[in-house]
């Protein structure tokens, strides 16, 4: 078992230890928001904000900030951030004004980011290669994630978004669920929708953002989609559906992170694969569970 | 039914309200006002039917009452306090016209009415009792009961009618607005709903007003009926709505002839005491008949 042999001996652990552990935070992140990412249909939203790191990515490592130091990654992560934060504010405002759509709204983000991203990238690997300093990362693994890549700070940072997200989803869980259910009628009771949907959209930027570096900007939304598709399928019950969805968010990812180290592949893709395999299994169970009489 | 005294405060009140919807930026024809100049007073206790047109204005003056929308000119008062404030207080419970919810949430029906109670808790507590045994009431209060853990996806057009006015009562509320409430109703579930209204407004004393653009929804049931198309064209007990009243609201020609408040002028002898606690009811002139005819 190569598992085994990355996770023990002494030269490697530190290698592949913060990329597994970031990889179970953003396992239980992914668990905890996408099941109202699905359920309110925000998956598009989420691929957007994904996209929109990548435009952060290029931009920080033009500026100089590489990640390779514990300063330069909090640097980066900081940037990535703002960006990702800045796509969720504009496609929130941007889809609040009548006259344009989410969808338009989302496309109009993600395509701007992507176009920047790959400009900015270009432009300080040229740079870089001028002035003889480290060439920023390959477009692969931005684009699709590097379990080696994740360092101690990504883990901490991880760790604290994970904080952040469970303390603000249990504080805010009646609003949050009434703005989610019923979002036009919410506001009669007394319940601050508007601002219930910012702040989710705001902790799934968070959350993508951690999961970037590990998953990659194109496989990062299917944690925020797959673990909550797969927790409905199969529960009807919101308590269940939450621990469920959290169970399968850690499972994709650690069956992921597995099977990418047996098999000697990367881990983003690894993880997706499993998710959607999780995923099939759920529909036949779902599709079982609706036709046995007893649920009838 | 018994209309409380004039010292008592008004359970609505609007004094000369008018509200525009922001006009649409691109390329969007700008709208007239989608309510007028509306002066309107509810007595605690009685139960008020708005009758008008589709797209006449009555939701936009419901969600108006309910602090759905804000930015409206005049003054809306729900006892004595802003929309918004009596909406938080949980003074006023509202069940809207179409569920747009998300019906396919993992949601029973006890914790869809919950909601309804849920508003000012100590993130950090549970429901206190007395607000999870009005919940079960209000649950039982619509018939509910076999209902409660049901998933809310499942069921029908009626039940989840219920299970919304049970959503609404779930603060035990001073005052209930139902938006087009028979709307998609079956006749079996419509007589429910009579019946319901009926207990709701003399056990408990709810102050109810009913939106709707069918006659027999308003006409019967309620004490007085106002009828809305953009501006107040009547506002009296429904015994006085006569043909040529109703020919004026629901007639489409009427937009601009009206700019103000228009009461049928021979309705004023309906009136026992004009100088009453709403003075600005009906562009000045008292209408209220005081009470069931």
């Amino acid at each position: 078992m190569r598992t085994i042999e990355y996770l023990t001996s002494p030269e490697l652990a530190g290698l592949y230890w913060p990329g597994v552990l970031t990889g179970l935070i953003v396992g239980v992140l992914g668990g905890l928001l996408s099941v109202l990412v699905v359920l309110k249909r925000l998956a598009f939203i989420g691929q957007g904000v994904s996209h929109a790191a990548f435009g952060g990515v290029g931009l920080a490592y033009l500026l100089g900030v590489t990640g390779a130091t514990q300063a330069g990654a909090g640097a980066l992560l900081a940037i990535v951030l703002g960006f990702s934060l800045a796509a969720a504010l504009g496609i929130a405002w941007l889809s609040g004004k009548r006259g344009t759509r989410t969808d338009t709204a989302i496309g109009v983000v993600l395509a701007l980011s992507m176009a920047l991203g790959f400009v900015l990238l270009r432009e300080a690997g040229r740079r870089a290669a001028e002035a003889g300093r480290a060439a920023p990362p390959d477009l692969e693994s931005v684009l699709f994630g590097s379990v080696v890549n994740v360092g101690w700070s990504d883990a901490l940072i991880g760790g604290v978004a994970l904080l952040i997200v469970g303390a603000l989803m249990f504080l805010l869980r009646r609003p949050m669920l009434f703005w989610a259910f019923d979002e036009e009628a919410c506001e009669a009771f007394g319940t601050p929708g508007p601002r219930m949907k910012l702040v989710l959209l705001l902790l799934l930027a968070l959350a993508v953002v951690v999961t970037v570096k590990l998953a990659g900007i194109v496989l990062a939304t299917a944690l925020f989609v797959l673990p909550g598709a797969i927790a409905l399928r199969v529960s009807d019950r919101l308590a269940s559906v939450m621990a469920m969805s959290v169970l399968a968010g850690v499972l994709g990812v650690a069956g992921g992170l597995v099977l990418s180290f047996e098999l000697n592949r990367q881990g983003g893709p690894m993880i997706v694969l499993v998710l959607i395999a999780l995923y099939a299994l759920s529909a036949c169970a779902g599709l079982i569970r609706r036709q046995s009489p007893a649920s009838a | 039914m018994p209309v409380a005294p004039n010292t008592v405060q008004p359970a609505i009140e609007m004094q000369r309200v008018s509200f525009t919807y922001p006009s649409a930026p691109m390329g969007g024809v700008a709208q007239g006002p989608a309510i007028e100049n509306v002066s309107l007073s509810v007595d605690p206790g009685e139960r008020l039917g708005i009758l008008g047109p589709n797209g006449g204005g009555k939701s936009t003056l419901l969600k108006l009452v309910v602090g759905l929308l804000d930015g409206a000119s005049g003054q809306i008062r729900v006892l004595g306090r802003s929309p918004a404030e009596a909406s938080r207080l949980g003074l006023i419970g509202y069940v809207p016209q179409r569920v747009r919810a998300e019906l396919e949430f993992p949601l029973s029906v006890r914790q869809v009415v919950a909601m309804g109670a849920s508003s000012g808790l100590s993130p950090w507590r549970r429901m206190p009792r007395e607000r999870a045994a009005q919940v079960d009431r209000a649950i039982e209060l619509v018939g509910a009961e076999s209902l409660r853990d049901r998933a809310i996806g499942r069921l029908s057009g009626g039940q989840l009618q219920r299970v919304m006015i049970a959503r609404a009562l779930a603060r035990d509320p001073k005052i209930l607005v139902l938006d087009e409430p028979m709307v998609g109703i079956d006749v079996e579930g419509q007589r429910r709903f009579a019946s319901l209204i009926e207990r709701l407004s003399e056990e408990m004393g709810l102050t109810i007003v009913i939106v709707s653009h069918d006659l027999r929804t308003v006409a019967t049931g309620c004490d007085r009926v106002a009828c809305l198309h953009r501006s107040l064209h009547y506002h009296a007990a429904p015994g006085g709505l006569t043909p040529a009243v109703l020919a004026e609201v629901f007639s489409h020609d009427i937009e601009g002839v009206f700019g103000e408040v228009h009461i049928e002028a021979h309705r004023a002898e309906d009136c026992p005491d004009p100088g009453r606690h709403h003075p600005h009811a009906c562009d000045g002139h008292d209408h209220d008949q005081g009470g069931t005819p």
